[in-house]
């Protein structure tokens, strides 16, 4: 039974402080094999879990939810209202996205997500977090100088565009909507695919380009 | 809790590796534990427990160790905590139970089965109407609770706009206790003056989602 006691905790912590081998790759493999020992996972399922977080499940997914949006508009006005049902639809309803809100960059608005207290991020649409999405330098420093933070990722705002930034409090997550890029007429849902990178999704990407494939 | 993991505002972090390689795991470890965290868990754990257990790591650790270090850490010491492991086995790296039936194989169409099952919801119904409508001006609390909140630092004590209402949600502060609670959802949006003194003038706004008691109506 979990003790819900955060002094017990802390006592444990402190324990594993002094005894756990420094090494991080040391510390889940002795998690790995005990856990196998003791019958509570398989490792061949947990090769499946990171072969499906390595291939499918990744920024690929919300790339594609991104250039149906731009090409349907019946589909971006499901999304903005309703984005769980929407990614539902592509079968991409899954880990923390059941209560899922799309925010669209325009001419005068940016958007830019982080988790201050965490590290809570839509898996299932853009599979792991970046590891700078999860450094202090990122949760400390978004919030209070987004504009510093996105010129450190090539992102240079005019004063007067409005930087919308969301803080990922509770179980809502958040997908920025990037706006089309220019001179992509004709083109088809997954050649507009291919332009959405995952830090436009995030906020830290702004201007997609025919040529920004990456 | 007042602690190093509520970090929104702190100052003296640096640069940003804005360089980092785009690949889902940097070394074999980090998908083992972030596998292990997606089929291993304790079964009265909740999200808001697990996040808690993640704050209680040592400060220093907290902020200097790898990232999915902490989730190992994490994951060790809330099996300890609810009886799954102990200190010994873990240190030892022997485990003292005989073994128990070994959990079927899961392949790959199982995983996505479950990586589906894991849209989980938080939203709740309750009789209780909501206290505040879109527009509506409010102020956030003094909250310092000992225990886990998500009511981060930088935004107590400040003038904000209810923005939405999400319906009643999980209570994260009681759920990290063991207790289902639900209470009304907002996402309150705060002009970036109003938290900061060098925002001056700045058009940026912060918008967080925060649960009915952290708030109270402005005064007029």
């Amino acid at each position: 039974m979990t003790s819900f006691d955060p002094d017990a905790v802390s006592k444990i912590h402190r324990h594993l402080h002094s005894h756990l081998p420094s090494e991080s790759a040391l510390r889940v493999k002795a998690l790995e094999s005990l856990l196998v020992e003791k019958g509570l996972v398989d490792s061949a399922t947990i090769d499946a879990w990171v072969e499906a977080y390595s291939e499918e499940v990744g920024p690929k997914r919300g790339a594609l939810v991104v250039a149906k949006a731009w090409i349907d508009p019946g589909f971006k006005s499901r999304l903005m209202q309703d984005a769980v049902s929407a990614i539902d639809e592509l079968g991409y309803l899954g880990k923390a996205t059941a209560h899922l809100k799309v925010v669209e960059n325009t001419a005068t608005i940016h958007n830019l997500v982080v988790c201050t207290l965490c590290s809570c991020y839509p898996f299932s649409i853009l599979g792991i977090a970046p590891n700078w999405y999860k450094t202090a330098a990122y949760r400390s420093r978004a919030v209070r100088d987004p504009r510093g933070v996105l010129e450190e990722f090539g992102v240079d705002l005019d004063d007067d565009i409005e930087v919308r930034v969301w803080d990922s409090t509770a179980e809502l997550r958040y997908l920025v909507l990037p706006q089309r890029p220019e001179a992509t007429q004709g083109f088809s849902e997954a050649a507009l695919a291919k332009l959405v990178t995952r830090n436009s999704m995030i906020g830290t990407h702004r201007t997609l380009s025919p040529g920004s494939e990456g | 809790m007042d602690g190093v993991h509520d970090l929104g505002g702190k100052q003296g972090f640096g640069p940003i590796d804005v360089d980092e390689v785009e690949v889902p795991f940097h070394a074999d470890w980090e998908g083992r534990m972030w596998a292990i965290a997606q089929c291993a868990r304790s079964p009265d754990w909740t999200i808001d427990w697990w996040r808690h257990v993640r704050e209680l790591i040592d400060p220093v650790d907290y902020l200097s160790r790898p990232y999915f270090d902490s989730w190992a850490q994490t994951h060790i010491a809330a099996f300890i905590d609810s009886g799954e492991l102990t200190l010994d086995e873990i240190v030892s790296n022997q485990s003292a139970a005989i073994p128990a039936n070994q959990q079927p194989s899961q392949d790959n169409e199982d995983i996505f089965a479950a990586i589906e099952a894991q849209a989980y919801r938080f939203d709740r119904e309750i009789e209780a109407q909501p206290a505040y409508r879109v527009g509506d001006r409010v102020f956030t609390r003094q909250l310092l609770p000992r225990h886990h909140t998500r009511l981060p630092a930088y935004a107590r004590g400040k003038p904000g706009v209810i923005h939405a209402h999400h319906g009643a949600h999980v209570f994260a502060d009681a759920s990290a206790q063991g207790n289902e609670i639900a209470q009304h959802l907002y996402s309150v949006v705060f002009e970036a003056g109003d938290l900061w003194i060098e925002a001056g003038n700045r058009k940026d706004r912060v918008f967080i989602d925060l649960w009915e008691s952290y708030l109270d109506p402005a005064q007029d």
